[in-house]
């Protein structure tokens, strides 16, 4: 029988595998629509230019080569980084959620303005961070919003925004 | 000498103006703090102080602005060393070795010499602004497109030096930066590329992309480890290098320092170009190669001692041929003739004694700038003692707003969130940020150039190999770029003919054994 950590090592490699074969994929698709995207650019007037698609070109080009590169030596086991750690589904959950929740802040701020929506962000990062005390936590995240408020809006002449809402 | 003699009367003057000493103390202090905030450069903190400058006399208004630029440039490291958000776009370079030495518990050391390479290459390139600047002025006149292109293309090649453990994955990662800096309008004719019809996107967002792999990407990253959500970051630990390890950097210190005044000259070329050449130099120079990127001194020294090096070598060409080497300096400009002053040769003749004071208040400066930033160190350090349940929100906030506050807009927000994803992603996998935002300061440079190098050459791509400067940079590149795969192939053959020999060895012994 395989030791444990043989075996998440193992489940971590093959995650890997998938991941750089997905990214090398989407790293190929992003530079064939940049090719095909090239076509509608204006054609080069001047002989001594090379006009705007010549460099979005060449860059695509060697991604594509580089992203086959990468695929061989993928499959070859070569591309294995020490970064890649076995992270329990819990972790990932936790990050899907900070991210939905900065995704929902920058929303909420266009329409009710930083104040109330990073209040109410810091309050949620800090729960899904373990803090949970009625008291503290709320006020944490008050101070915070406020110490960085009256920084940019007051220190830096920085004007934060206050709402489509309020405006 | 006739310089020192004019110093040293610069320093009586200066004395003499307890008004222009305390704004400098300001224009430092305030310089330090922008710098440390995300999305707020030195440029925005000397454009938001232009306008109070007015009414000052140009000795105090000069100074204070110098503060600002020189705070605003070493500030950015402070951030970047403790919590890996680059406050400005050099720090990006100093994060590489000064985040990983935090991690290690070596904030303070880490601080201590970002703060000490600050003081040492800034101050060394006021004094050759002081003493060189007529002799390295046409220097920086021999720097045409073609050149501008070498240089850029050089400092692209460092990716194979950042890289990491894989090539493959750095070159990929430096080539989706090429291909995102060729979003926004075309530099030769203004045709909008990939912007599909958005004007946000007419202008590179390359701050917020670099905020959002570095800075949003390892908050993310520190919300998935559930047992250290409650852990305090690290402790500072000492500050003040040791002697031993002080005498180590000093030659990494002195060769950033000139490559930062050298590129500082150049026109278009700022800190941020400096710090990542000269993290890539004492790479290449140094001993131990392959502990760079995993918390070495030496390369935290370079890059603050390459962007602070700028400083000098920026203001030499902007006050000797009235040629600003960066965006600060071009506000600079500004200033100086909002003043009266009309930067060129003449300058120097005209008003040599208001010149020298100017000179000796910036030495002034950076040794302010040393004494606040090691009195700021230790209360800086207290960020470290925060829980990571309230030091990640706090980075997410700081994230936020310091990219909207950099054109106030809510749109570059979320270029930032996507990069973090992004470089969460990338980190997860074994792909360096690092080399996406070279490639955002170095791409849009060496396209500019190069287009704008072959229209002055008529269409010939002959300036690649008749200009003694533009082709020798390109050549150094071509060195940077595959030293690392002929290291690696030699090192290939070197493992497998002594894995043949031992082999050999291995048969000689059995059949050596079955004889007996």
């Amino acid at each position: 029988m395989k030791p444990a950590s043989d075996e998440t090592t193992a489940g971590a490699r093959r995650a890997e595998t998938i991941a750089n074969l997905i990214i090398a994929a989407i790293v190929v698709g992003v530079s064939v629509a940049a090719i095909l995207g090239t076509q509608h650019f204006p054609a080069v007037r001047l002989s001594t230019d090379v006009g705007p698609a010549r460099f979005p070109i060449i860059y695509s080009g060697v991604l594509i080569v580089l992203s086959l590169l990468l695929v061989a030596g993928t499959l070859r086991g070569r591309q294995f980084s020490e970064a890649a750690k076995p992270k329990g589904r819990n972790a990932y959950l936790a990050v899907a959620a900070g991210v939905a929740l900065t995704l929902i802040c920058l929303v909420a701020i266009v329409y009710v303005g930083y104040v109330a929506s990073t209040i109410v962000y810091v309050i949620a990062l800090m729960v899904l961070m373990g803090r949970r005390n009625l008291l503290t936590t709320p006020l944490i995240a008050i101070g915070l919003t406020a110490l960085v408020y009256f920084t940019f809006s007051y220190g830096l002449h920085v004007p934060l925004p206050v709402g489509s809402l309020f405006e | 000498m006739h310089e020192i003699d004019m110093l040293l009367q610069g320093f009586e003057r200066l004395a003499s103006e307890p008004f222009a000493l305390l704004l400098a103390v300001v224009g430092v202090a305030l310089g330090i703090v922008l710098g440390a905030l995300p999305g707020l450069t030195a440029t925005m903190g000397v454009a938001i102080l232009l306008p109070f400058t007015f009414g000052l006399d140009p000795l105090s208004g000069l100074l204070m602005i110098s503060g600002v630029f020189f705070g605003g440039i070493y500030g950015g490291s402070i951030t970047a060393i403790l919590l890996k958000i680059p406050g400005t776009p050099a720090a990006a370079a100093t994060a590489m070795d000064g985040f990983e030495m935090t991690r290690r518990g070596q904030a303070g050391l880490a601080l201590g010499t970002a703060t000490f390479s600050s003081f040492l290459g800034g101050t060394f390139s006021v004094f050759v602004l002081i003493f060189l600047a007529p002799v390295l002025a046409n220097f920086a006149l021999e720097f045409s497109a073609s050149e501008s292109f070498a240089l850029a293309v050089f400092g692209l090649s460092i990716i194979s030096s950042i890289s990491g453990r894989s090539l493959v994955k750095g070159l990929m990662a430096g080539f989706v930066g090429l291909l995102i800096a060729t979003v926004g309008l075309d530099p030769m004719g203004g045709f909008p590329r990939f912007t599909g019809g958005m004007t946000e996107l007419f202008n590179v967002p390359f701050i917020p992309v670099m905020i959002g792999l570095f800075a949003a990407a390892e908050a993310f990253k520190s919300l998935e480890d559930v047992d250290l959500r409650r852990e305090v970051a690290a402790a500072l630990g000492r500050i003040i290098p040791p002697w031993s390890l002080f005498r180590k950097m000093l030659p990494t210190v002195g060769r950033s320092s000139a490559l930062g005044v050298a590129i500082g000259m150049i026109p278009g070329a700022g800190a941020d170009i400096a710090a990542f050449i000269a993290y890539s130099e004492t790479k290449r120079f140094s001993k131990t190669p392959e502990t760079f990127g995993r918390g070495e001194p030496s390369g935290v020294a370079a890059c603050e001692a390459g962007s602070n090096g700028c400083t000098g070598g920026a203001m030499l060409t902007m006050l000797t041929l009235g040629i600003p080497g960066d965006a600060v300096t071009a506000v600079m400009l500004g200033a100086l003739t909002l003043q009266g002053l009309q930067p060129g040769p003449l300058l120097f003749q005209d008003h040599a004694d208001l010149l020298f004071t100017l000179f000796a208040g910036m030495l002034v400066c950076y040794v302010l700038m040393l004494v606040l930033g090691l009195a700021s160190l230790r209360f800086m350090g207290r960020i470290l003692q925060m829980p990571k349940s309230i030091l990640t929100p706090a980075i997410l906030v700081l994230c936020i707003v310091g990219t909207y506050a950099l054109n106030n807009s809510m749109f570059d927000t979320f270029i930032m969130l996507a990069a973090g994803v992004a470089g969460y992603f990338m980190q997860k996998y074994g792909f360096p940020a690092s080399p996406v935002v070279l490639a955002l300061i170095m791409g849009p440079m060496a396209e500019a150039n190069f287009r704008r190098a072959l229209s002055l050459s008529s269409g010939s791509y002959d300036f690649l190999y008749t200009r003694p400067i533009t082709a020798g940079l390109l050549l150094l590149a071509a060195m940077t770029l595959f030293m690392p795969l002929l290291r690696h192939l030699i090192g290939k053959r070197n493992r497998s003919r002594r894995a043949a020999l031992a082999r050999e060895e291995g048969a000689d012994l059995d059949s050596k054994n079955g004889a007996e």
